[in-house]
């Protein structure tokens, strides 16, 4: 028994060899511009287990019904082949002429999955369903489901992160075994369209370091005190907050602004974090961007050999703090 | 947007749901189990009632029992046990085609206590599509092959359907629209068109063996046909079978009705009872015989019966390749007649036929049993003495005795010991077998050298084809006597007695009953035309074998295909129905909604002025867009792409009719339309 499993396992491995030398000889064998068009050259199939079997069966058919001079047996037996060969075509066809046209994701922190998308499109003239992608587990833990409609259709592909800075996408798969199951048309594509991931934030920290002084940054915030100044009504302010009588004079709705006082702008300094090794840093430094991020302050990144950036707050300020964390050179 | 899943563990997770063990869901599953039993179904109608009933009592019961859950692994095992034992029984023990044909069949009536998986679900369809396989290699008759082809429609329909699991094996994420049947049934036939130039091109090209690889294993159950022994009283079962059993052609003249005897077996030794074939004679070389006439040139197309002879007009003046002469002047076949086979052949009423009888034979022709049928040896002792040396006085003698005196009855009682005599002195009523056995013991103990002949007398005319057919129920018996000068001459004392039973065989009959067609085909011409498209399709499909292939392209002048020019032939011809296949699969679908049709020609009209509708562009903003290069057609295009977006997305009119009129107004407006390199041109 335990012998089997030996012997299983090496053949599995075999396998897995010449499989890899078989992807090693596919195209694309570099990587490419999108868009990424399937033509015949790179359209692949092969037969699935499936497909095998019932090779094997007709195969028996034949010279069962070869020997025996049976001709129903022959012609069903040949009609049978010649369904199987029209399902491999078909398959073929579900990926010819498809373009992958763009690949997208929402930059994650290392370590969490990241939900690339994959934009495809085709010529509207059949259906496309139920295709497949994936990237042979180069990276991803799952396949997901492309179908196009009206010409076009995106597959969200879910891979893992592993450390921070571009990740060079894996070559994708994508594949099908429609119509009857039979073979398994693929085509690989083999993006040049790195995606960020940030870097992991520290999971447990010290706290933000407090804004250092003299200027005090107000935040505005329709709670505080004090006003502000007023301006123009936009869809979603609340009811309570406009001011009916400046209205009524400039003939057009404003809305009164709040402001409250916070503390000063944060400074998130490389060289104040001396103690820590490179990434410990970055890591820091990630968490709290996000923190001060949370709490409405305006921060100030300051790295080595770069301006800082900033102060400043909101999605762009992160996205570019993180994503300046995230291409410091790997330590 | 979309969920992630794995792609085959989804089986194994959905597993923990108890509504589907293991994961296929329920509809997929009984898809799966119909297209099996459809599959099995052709098989069950070929096999003895007794085995297919067990079959099918034992595969409905599995299929309810494990419809929940998995019957336990010891249970299967010994159902298995159980069945194959069964019909193991039930056939006898007989190892043959049948008895392997029934194995099969009760597998596939266990397969489905496993079926739960895809794998499980895929492999049962794979070893289902041997039913249909291997119910043509017991019968090719027009049922089994309509009964074939739609279990292999709905094989691949359920394929197509667990393949579109497999690319989605969340049920509740199938957003996806579910294929009608119709629609499923469709793609399928779609591709089955696609595949079938290539299918046919190979059918008629590919290289046939004229020799089997191994033998053919022989019908463990028979069926019943021309058997080598004749047992007065049991060939009534053969005389109501209508079954055809071969039809003939004639090139030229066709013998008149009362002529066409159809010489099967013949049978030398009596035991009292029973005739049967003397073995060791079909060895012996052809007895010579002198022809009377011209005789006739014909095509005979038998159907099969698993035996090594078949029957011929008397005489075959020589065997055709494939076959050889017994003494008797008998077809005997290299190989069994398992499937149709056709023979070209040329017979001729003998003038002489083996004039000169070795002392053997003579002796043989003479025998009787000890102790039998004293009162007709009598009769025979009595008319020899008052006959002198004249033989065929003592014939002519006998023929009157039956002519005036005997009945012709299929009704006829068990006879007992003297068998002869109580026909002959008794009962004075019977069929073929009684007169012929009679009148052979008669003359024996005459001392006249007298055999049975069995065959086939007479045929039916079936005008929409020109061609004879001829029945099991045509069977009959009659004898040969040979007289000095002549030889073997045929004596039929039935047609003594009943003229219309040899000479109209079925026109007073009603014909048809014919096996299942027979209800359809009740009258005359329905029959005929029904019988000739049978013969059609034999003709075209069923006795194609591999010397037909190498004299197929005879018509255009090639007299023989050799086997390299075959391969030639195939290469090419596949290759262009190869060719056909793609251009035919990657044909776009069309598009079903006129008006989305109408729209995209609209579109695709305006490539020439450079401003084909962008695929991601709506109607509007396109509209727009022409509208601004081109101000002379934008105005009418922008009305036109208003038209199309209400009607497509505004939802339909008041009423169907009204909604379809809108349609078929919209639909002629965008056809309309069509931009000129200046201004719209009508």
């Amino acid at each position: 028994m335990a012998q089997a499993g030996t012997t299983t396992a090496t053949a599995r491995g075999r396998l897995s060899e010449w499989r890899r030398r078989l992807l090693a000889l596919t195209r694309p064998r570099r990587r490419e511009a999108l868009p990424a068009r399937f033509d015949r050259r790179r359209i692949y199939v092969l037969p699935t287990g499936f497909g095998a079997f019932y090779g094997a069966l007709l195969a028996t058919m034949l010279l069962g019904a070869l020997n025996y001079n049976n001709n129903p047996a022959l012609l069903l037996a040949l009609l049978l082949a010649g369904a199987g060969l029209a399902s491999l075509i078909a398959a073929q066809l579900q990926l010819s002429g498809l373009s992958i046209v763009a690949i997208d994701a929402e930059p994650v922190p290392a370590g969490q999955p990241m939900t690339v998308r994959v934009h495809a499109r085709a010529k509207p003239d059949r259906a496309r369903r139920g295709l497949r992608v994936d990237d042979d587990g180069a990276l991803g833990t799952g396949v997901a489901s492309l179908d196009l409609d009206q010409g076009a259709g995106e597959a969200a592909l879910r891979l893992t992160t592993e450390r921070r800075g571009w990740l060079e996408l894996p070559r994708l798969r994508v594949w099908t075994t429609r119509p009857l199951g039979l073979a398994r048309a693929w085509a690989l594509v083999w993006p040049q369209a790195p995606l960020l991931v940030y870097p992991t934030p520290e999971p447990h920290g010290p706290p933000l370091p407090t804004g250092g002084g003299d200027q005090a940054v107000t935040r505005l915030h329709p709670a505080g005190d004090d006003v502000h100044h007023l301006r123009a009504y936009r869809p979603g302010d609340a009811r309570r907050t406009i001011a009916w009588k400046h209205s009524a004079r400039r003939d057009i709705l404003l809305v009164r602004e709040y402001e409250q006082p916070l503390g000063g702008d944060v400074e998130l300094e490389w060289q104040h974090l001396n103690g820590l090794d490179q990434e410990a840093r970055i890591s820091r430094l990630a968490r709290w961007v996000d923190e001060a991020e949370r709490d409405g302050c305006r921060y100030r990144l300051s790295l080595p050999h770069q301006p800082a950036l900033g102060p400043g707050s909101g999605h762009a300020h992160r996205h570019a703090c993180l994503r300046a964390l995230a291409l410091m050179p790997h330590g | 947007m979309a969920e992630l899943r794995l792609p085959f563990a989804a089986g194994r997770r959905a597993g923990d749901d108890a509504r589907a063990p293991e994961g296929l869901p329920p509809s997929a599953r009984r898809a799966t189990l119909l297209a099996g039993a459809s599959c099995l179904l052709p098989l069950l109608l070929q096999l003895p009632p007794s085995i297919a009933a067990l079959i099918t009592a034992v595969g409905v019961g599995i299929g309810l029992l494990s419809w929940r859950r998995p019957l336990p692994s010891a249970l299967r095992l010994l159902l298995v046990l159980g069945l194959v034992g069964a019909v193991l029984v039930l056939a006898g023990f007989s190892l043959g085609r049948d008895t392997g044909c029934a194995l099969l069949a009760a597998m596939f009536a266990l397969k489905p206590s496993e079926t739960y998986t895809l794998r499980d679900a895929r492999s049962l369809i794979g070893f289902a599509l041997f039913g249909p396989f291997a119910t043509f290699l017991l019968d090719q008759g027009p049922w089994s092959l309509v009964l074939g082809l739609a279990a292999v429609v709905l094989a691949l329909a359920t394929l197509q359907r667990l393949a579109e699991y497999e690319s989605r094996p969340d049920p509740a994420r199938a957003a996806e629209p579910a294929l009608s049947p119709g629609q499923r049934l469709l793609s399928i036939g779609r591709l089955i068109a696609i595949g079938l130039p290539l299918a046919l091109a190979v059918f008629w090209l590919f290289p046939r063996l004229s020799s089997p690889l191994w033998g053919i294993p022989d019908r463990a159950l028979a069926r019943p046909g021309l058997s080598d022994s004749m047992r007065p009283g049991e060939m009534v079962e053969l005389l109501n079978d209508e079954t055809v059993t071969l039809r003939a052609r004639f090139r030229g003249a066709a013998p008149p009705t009362s002529q066409m005897y159809w010489r099967g077996p013949v049978l030398w030794n009596f035991d009292g009872r029973e005739w049967t074939r003397s073995r060791w004679i079909q060895g012996l070389p052809a007895a010579p015989m002198r022809a009377a006439g011209n005789g006739w040139d014909y095509e005979l197309e038998v159907e099969p019966t698993d035996t090594r002879d078949f029957v011929a007009l008397d005489l075959p003046r020589a065997a055709p390749p494939g076959a050889r002469l017994t003494l008797d002047h008998n077809l005997y076949t290299r190989r069994p007649l398992s499937t149709l086979t056709r023979w070209q052949l040329h017979s001729a009423p003998p003038a002489s036929y083996e004039p000169q009888l070795r002392d053997t034979l003579r002796r043989m022709a003479l025998s009787l049993p000890e102790g039998y049928n004293p009162r007709t040896l009598a009769l025979a002792q009595r008319w020899r003495a008052e006959a002198g040396a004249d033989d065929a006085a003592i014939v002519r003698r006998a023929m009157a005795m039956i002519r005036g005196e005997f009945a012709y009855t299929l009704a006829t009682p068990l006879l007992g010991r003297h068998s002869v005599d109580e026909f002959l002195f008794d009962h004075k009523a019977g069929y073929c077998e009684h007169f012929s056995s009679a009148f052979v013991v008669l003359m024996r103990g005459a001392g006249v050298p007298a055999r049975v002949v069995t065959g086939y007398a007479g045929g039916y005319y079936n005008p929409v084809g020109n061609y004879w057919l001829v029945r099991r129920s045509d069977a009959h018996a009659w004898a040969e006597v040979w007289l000095r000068g002549r030889g073997w001459v045929r004596v039929d004392p039935t047609a003594a007695v009943a003229p219309e039973r040899i000479y109209d065989t079925l026109a007073d009959r009603q014909p048809g009953a014919g096996g299942l067609f027979g209800g359809i085909a009740a009258a005359t011409p329905l029959f005929n035309l029904s019988d000739w498209l049978r013969r059609g399709w034999n003709d075209f499909v069923l006795g194609f074998d591999a010397s037909r292939q190498q004299r197929m392209l005879q018509p255009f002048g090639v007299d023989r295909l050799d086997n390299h020019k075959l391969v030639l032939l195939f290469v090419l011809f596949a290759s262009v129905a190869g060719i056909w296949m793609v251009w035919l699969s990657s044909r776009g679908e069309r598009e079903r909604d006129p008006v989305v049709r109408a729209w995209r020609a609209l579109g695709r009209r305006y490539r020439r002025l450079g401003l084909e509708r962008q695929p991601h562009e709506p109607a509007l903003a396109w509209a727009g867009r022409v509208a601004q290069a081109r101000p002379d057609l934008g105005e009418s295009l922008l009305r036109l792409s208003q038209h199309f977006s209400d009607w497509r997305y505004a939802g339909n009119g008041p009423g169907r009719r009204e909604a379809r009129a809108l349609r078929n107004e919209l639909v002629r407006a965008l056809r309309a339309h069509r931009p000129g390199p200046s201004g719209e041109r009508r």
